[in-house]
C-alpha cells in the first residue's frame, strides 16, 4: 500500500520531469491550430471543433479567469453564413505560482473545445472555410502576447461522419471538461475568510483540491484556501478580493483537484455555482491531502497534510495496528525506556501486596495508554496546525532533550548513591525505586512512554507514517494499539502471580543491582547528547556537560551541609548563566545586541543622529525566526550596524501587547513580522517580510540602489 | 499509600514540556500578508530616483501621490505607453500639481531593471511625464504596499492615506484596441478626490505582467 503510494509519486514526478513538448514551434510560444471532431457534418448538426495549443515547455497560458496576472485566450471568427459558433470551453486549469503570485492556466498540449452549429440550409457537397484571429498571452517569467490567424475547413454531406483521428481525442477532451455534477452542491457563506462549502461524494480520496473563480474580483489568487476535507465535501477560505459582500451573492467557479487512476493522479474539475447560505454540514474535517511535488504545497502545504497516502482498508488497517502492537511490546526492551521501566520492576522487588500491586498495574496501564493518546490528540492537532511532524518531535528542542539528558544522568547518580532525595533537604518523597502508589504508577507510565518517543523512529517509523497520514480515528487507534503493547508486559507482571515469582526476593543484592541500572541510565543519557550533538553542534555539547558537571557538583555537595549546597548552586547557575544559550537555540555568536523597542527610545536614538532598526517579532513566529537567523544573527550584519552606528530595537509581541500593536496597525499590519528603519533623518523603511542579509545591508548603510 | 512526588513531579514535569511544545507549535500562524488597505496611511519608503536623489513619501505630505509600477519589457506597460495613454495621464495629472512617480521593482537580471541613467532615458524614449522616476531593485518598496503587476496603481491623498489601489483600467488586455472605451480607474479616481469625493471605485484587481521581485 505504501509502496503503491510512493509508486504513485515518483511517477507523477516521472511525468512532469519528461521532456515532452521540447520542440521549439517556429517564432511563436504556442503551437495553435483549430482541428474538428467530424470529418464530414450534416445541415443543421451541432458538432465540436477545439483549439489545440501546443505550448513550448516552461511557458503557459491562462485559463479564462487568469489569476494574479495574464490573460485568457480569444478567438475572434470569420465563419461562412449561417454557422453559429460558441466560446471556449476551458478544461480543469492548473495553478501556476510565479514568485509570490498565482496563476490559472494551462501547460503542455491542451484542447480547447468549442461548439459549432451548420445551418439547416447548409448545402451537402459545400465545404465550409473557417478562419479566426487568435490571440493569447503566453508566459514564463516574461509574457509575450502571440497573434496569429488560424484556419480550418469541414465539408457539408448529407451524413456526417467522425474524424478517425481528432474524433476520439476531441470526445476525449469533452469528457474531461469541469461540468456541473448530480449531488454536488456548494454554499458561499460570509465571514472573515468567507467560506465555500462543496459536497463531494469522493472527497476522501482527492488531493491538492483547489477553488477556480469565474470572478476575478472574488478572492486574491495567490491567497492560500486552506482547503478542509470532511465525511460530506470540502471547505475552502475565500479571502483577499476586492470583492465587497461576500456571501451575499452566488458564486460560480471550479473545484479542481487530483484523483487516483491506477498508479497515477488525475487532475479532474467539478463546476459549481454555490448559493449564499449555511456552510453545508460535514465539509470541514481534517486539513486537505497535499502532494509534495503540487505546485501550490508551498502555499497550501502549511495548514494542511502534508504527506499523502491512498486509504486504508479493512486489512490494512488491521495489519496496522499489528504492527503497532509488536513495535509497543519491542519498546520495553529498548535502551531509553528499560531503564525506567528497570527500576519500576524492582519496586516489586520491595515487596509486593498483591492487591495493591493489581491496582499500581491499572494505574501504570491507565498512564501509559493516557500519555499515548494524549500525543495521538496532540500529534492530530499539530499536524491541523501545518506543522510537519514526525514521531520523536518533542524532542527536537535542544534544551528538551538537555532537559532529559541531565535528568537521565541525575537519576543514574541517585541509584549509584551519590545523592539521596528524602529527609530534611526537601522531603520529596521516595526514589524512583521506591514503590509507588497509584499516581506514582500513573506517572511512571506517562514518564516510560516520553522516554520511548526516540526509539520509536527506527522501529516504529512504518506504523506512525501511516497513522500521520490517515484520519484522526485512525490514528488513535494506532496509537491505542502501540500503548496496549507497551503497556502489556509490566501491568501483566503486576496481575500474575506467577511472573511476580519469577522477581528475586530482596536482600544485599539490590544495592547492587540499583548501582548497575545507574549505567543504562547512563547510555540514555549519552545518547541524548548525541541527540544534542546534532541539535546544537560542539557548543551544545560542551554547554550540556558543563552543566551536568555542575550537577553532579551540586548533587554531591548537597550532603555535606547548607553551605556546600550554596555552593553547589551558586557554581550550577554562574554554570547556567554561560552556557544556556546554545540549549535553547540561541546561536552564540549572535553579537547582534538588541533593546527593548519603545517609540520614546527610536526618537532619543534618531535625536542622537543614529539610525534606528526595529525588528517586531515573536516566539511563536516561524517566519520571523527564519528571518532573525538567516539575517540578523551573522558577524557580517553586526559589523554593518556597528559602522553604520545603527541600534537594534525589538519589539516583542509574544504576548499580547497593545502598545506594539498600535505601532504595528500603524504600519498596516495585523501581525508580525514587520521590520522598520528609522535613518537619523526621514521616513521610516518598511522592509520585506522575508529579509536577507543583503537587504538588511544595504538598507542599513543606506546603499538602496 | 504513599504517592512518590518525584516520581508525579517527573512525569507531569515531561508532560507539561510536551504540552507546552505542543501549545507553541499551535500558536504559530500569527503572520500578516504585505498589503495595504485603503484608508490607511501609506507605507512610508525611502528610495533613490533616477537622478540619484532619495525620494520619500513625507517630502510630498501636502501633495496627492500616483505611484505607478512599470516595467518597460511588459506588453501591458508597452500598451498604454506605445498608445500615449499613460503620457497622457502623466501630463493630466502633473499639470493639476499632483505626483506622479514610477516605481521600478524589477530585480537586477530581470525584465525591466533599469538603472538610473536607463531609467531616464526610457523616460525621454517614452516622451513620459513622471514626477520622477523610483528605482527599488531590492523590492523593499513593491512589497511594502503589496505591488503584483506592471501597471499596478496607487493613489495617496495629501494626509499620506491610501485612497485607490489597483488596475489603471477596466480592460485587462495587453492588445493595443482594449484602450479604446476603457474606462480609467486612476483618472476617476483622481477627480473623485479632487471633487473632495470619496473615491467611488476604490479597490480593483491589478491586471498585467507580474512584478519581477528579485
Amino acid at each position: 500500500m505504501i509502496r503503491a503510494f510512493f509508486f504513485a509519486v515518483a511517477a507523477l514526478f516521472a511525468a512532469t520531469l519528461s521532456p515532452a513538448f521540447a520542440q521549439a514551434p517556429g517564432v511563436l510560444n504556442v503551437d495553435g491550430s483549430l482541428h474538428s471532431a467530424r470529418a464530414a457534418v450534416a445541415p443543421g448538426e451541432t458538432f465540436t471543433i477545439v483549439l489545440r495549443q501546443n505550448i513550448r515547455e516552461g511557458w503557459h497560458t491562462y485559463w479564462r479567469n487568469p489569476g494574479d496576472s495574464g490573460e485568457a485566450t480569444e478567438l475572434t471568427w470569420q465563419a461562412p453564413a449561417g454557422f453559429e459558433i460558441g466560446g471556449i470551453q476551458w478544461p480543469t486549469p492548473e495553478a501556476v505560482p510565479f514568485a509570490t503570485l498565482v496563476n490559472f492556466g494551462y501547460h503542455g498540449d491542451v484542447l480547447f473545445p468549442i461548439e459549432v452549429t451548420a445551418p439547416a440550409n447548409a448545402r451537402p457537397g459545400d465545404v465550409a472555410n473557417f478562419t479566426a484571429d487568435a490571440y493569447w498571452l503566453v508566459c514564463s517569467d516574461i509574457c509575450i502576447p502571440e497573434e496569429t490567424t488560424l484556419t480550418f475547413s469541414v465539408p457539408i454531406a448529407a451524413v456526417g461522419r467522425d474524424d478517425p483521428e481528432w474524433g476520439p481525442r476531441i470526445a476525449e477532451a469533452v469528457a474531461n471538461l469541469p461540468r456541473p455534477q448530480a449531488g454536488v452542491d456548494a454554499r458561499i457563506s460570509a465571514g472573515d475568510p468567507a467560506r465555500l462549502s462543496v459536497t463531494l461524494s469522493n472527497a476522501a480520496d482527492i488531493r491538492n483540491v483547489r477553488f477556480f473563480s469565474y470572478d476575478r474580483d472574488l478572492l486574491l489568487a495567490s491567497a492560500p484556501q486552506r482547503p478542509r476535507v470532511g465525511a460530506a465535501g470540502v471547505s475552502f477560505d475565500i479571502s483577499g478580493g476586492v470583492a465587497e459582500n461576500v456571501g451575499q451573492a452566488p458564486v460560480q467557479g471550479v473545484v479542481a483537484y487530483q484523483v487516483r487512476d491506477g498508479a497515477n493522479w488525475i487532475w479532474r474539475g467539478v463546476e459549481i455555482e454555490a448559493q449564499p447560505g449555511e456552510p453545508l454540514a460535514d465539509t470541514d474535517g481534517a486539513p486537505a491531502p497535499i502532494s509534495d511535488n503540487y505546485a501550490l504545497a508551498g502555499l497550501e502545504g502549511s495548514g494542511s497534510a502534508v504527506a499523502v497516502a491512498p486509504p486504508m482498508d479493512a486489512a490494512g488497517i488491521l495489519l496496522a495496528l499489528g504492527l503497532a502492537f509488536l513495535g509497543g511490546l519491542i519498546l520495553n526492551i529498548m535502551p531509553c525506556v528499560l531503564p525506567v521501566l528497570s527500576v519500576k520492576a524492582l519496586s516489586f522487588a520491595g515487596g509486593a501486596h498483591s492487591a495493591e500491586t493489581r491496582t499500581h498495574g491499572l494505574f501504570y496501564f491507565a498512564g501509559v495508554m493516557a500519555t499515548f493518546l494524549a500525543l495521538a490528540g496532540l500529534l492530530i492537532a499539530l499536524r491541523g496546525a501545518g506543522e510537519a511532524v514526525g514521531w520523536g518531535f518533542q524532542l527536537q528542542a535542544p534544551w528538551v532533550t538537555s532537559l532529559l539528558a541531565l535528568l537521565f544522568f541525575a537519576i543514574g547518580l541517585n541509584l549509584l548513591g551519590v545523592f539521596e532525595i528524602g529527609g530534611s533537604l526537601q522531603n520529596a518523597g521516595g526514589t524512583l525505586t521506591q514503590r509507588s502508589g497509584n499516581a506514582g504508577s500513573f506517572f511512571t507510565g506517562a514518564l516510560a512512554v516520553i522516554a520511548a518517543t526516540p526509539c520509536t523512529a527506527p522501529f516504529m517509523a512504518g506504523a506512525i507514517g501511516v497513522a500521520i497520514t490517515q484520519s484522526p480515528l485512525i490514528t488513535l487507534l494506532i496509537f491505542s494499539a502501540l500503548a496496549l503493547g507497551f503497556a502489556l508486559p509490566l501491568t501483566l507482571l503486576h496481575f500474575a502471580p506467577a511472573l511476580q515469582r519469577l522477581i528475586p526476593k530482596p536482600g544485599a543484592w539490590m544495592d547492587r543491582a540499583k548501582q548497575v541500572l545507574a549505567f543504562p541510565m547512563f547510555v540514555a543519557a549519552v545518547w541524548l547528547v548525541w541527540v544534542l550533538a546534532e541539535q546544537a553542534g560542539a557548543n551544545g555539547v560542551l554547554s550540556l556537560l558543563l552543566l551536568a558537571t555542575a550537577l553532579g557538583f551540586l548533587l554531591l555537595a548537597a550532603r555535606w551541609g547548607r553551605a556546600w549546597l550554596i555552593a553547589g548552586a551558586l557554581a550550577l547557575a554562574v554554570t547556567g548563566t554561560f552556557t544556556w544559550r546554545p540549549l535553547v537555540g540561541v546561536q552564540s555568536e549572535t553579537v547582534l545586541a538588541s533593546e527593548a523597542w519603545s517609540d520614546d527610545r527610536v526618537a532619543e536614538l534618531r535625536g542622537e543622529g543614529r539610525g534606528v532598526f526595529v525588528n517586531f517579532t515573536a516566539a511563536w513566529c516561524v517566519t520571523c525566526k527564519v528571518n532573525e537567523l538567516a539575517a540578523l544573527s551573522s558577524p557580517r550584519v553586526a559589523q554593518a550596524f556597528a559602522e553604520a552606528n545603527v541600534a537594534y530595537l525589538k519589539g516583542d509581541w509574544t504576548n499580547r501587547d497593545d502598545t506594539i500593536a498600535a505601532a504595528l496597525a500603524e504600519y498596516g499590519r495585523a501581525g508580525v513580522p514587520l521590520y522598520l528603519y528609522f535613518p537619523p533623518e526621514g521616513e521610516a523603511v518598511v522592509l520585506p517580510q522575508v529579509l536577507t542579509e543583503s537587504i538588511v545591508i544595504d538598507t542599513i548603510s543606506g546603499a538602496q540602489t | 499509600m504513599t504517592i512518590s512526588r518525584r516520581n508525579l513531579l517527573l512525569g507531569g514535569a515531561a508532560v507539561a514540556a510536551v504540552a507546552a511544545l505542543g501549545g507553541a507549535f499551535l500558536l504559530n500562524g500569527g503572520e500578516a500578508l504585505a498589503s495595504v488597505e485603503n484608508g490607511a496611511q501609506a507605507p512610508a519608503f525611502s528610495v533613490q530616483d533616477a537622478s540619484g536623489a532619495t525620494r520619500t513619501l513625507a517630502e510630498f505630505r501636502g501633495r496627492t501621490v500616483v505611484l505607478e509600477w512599470t516595467n518597460d519589457g511588459c506588453p501591458y506597460v508597452r500598451k498604454h505607453y506605445d498608445a500615449g495613454n499613460m503620457q497622457t495621464i502623466q501630463r493630466e495629472a502633473t499639470a493639476d500639481g499632483i505626483v506622479w512617480l514610477q516605481v521600478i521593482s524589477s530585480a537586477p537580471g530581470e525584465q525591466g531593471h533599469l538603472d538610473g541613467a536607463g531609467a531616464r532615458a526610457r523616460v525621454q524614449t517614452d516622451n513620459a511625464a513622471p514626477t520622477a522616476t523610483l528605482l527599488d531593485p531590492t523590492g523593499v518598496m513593491g512589497q511594502a504596499y503589496g505591488a503584483r503587476t506592471t501597471p499596478h496603481m496607487y493613489i495617496i491623498d495629501p494626509q499620506g492615506v491610501l485612497r485607490y489601489q489597483g488596475a489603471i483600467d477596466d480592460r485587462p488586455s495587453a492588445r493595443p484596441a482594449s484602450l479604446e472605451g476603457a474606462t480609467n480607474y486612476v483618472r476617476a479616481a483622481l477627480a473623485d478626490l479632487a471633487a473632495g469625493r470619496a473615491v467611488q471605485t476604490a479597490s480593483t484587481v491589478p491586471y498585467g505582467c507580474g512584478v519581477k521581485y528579485a
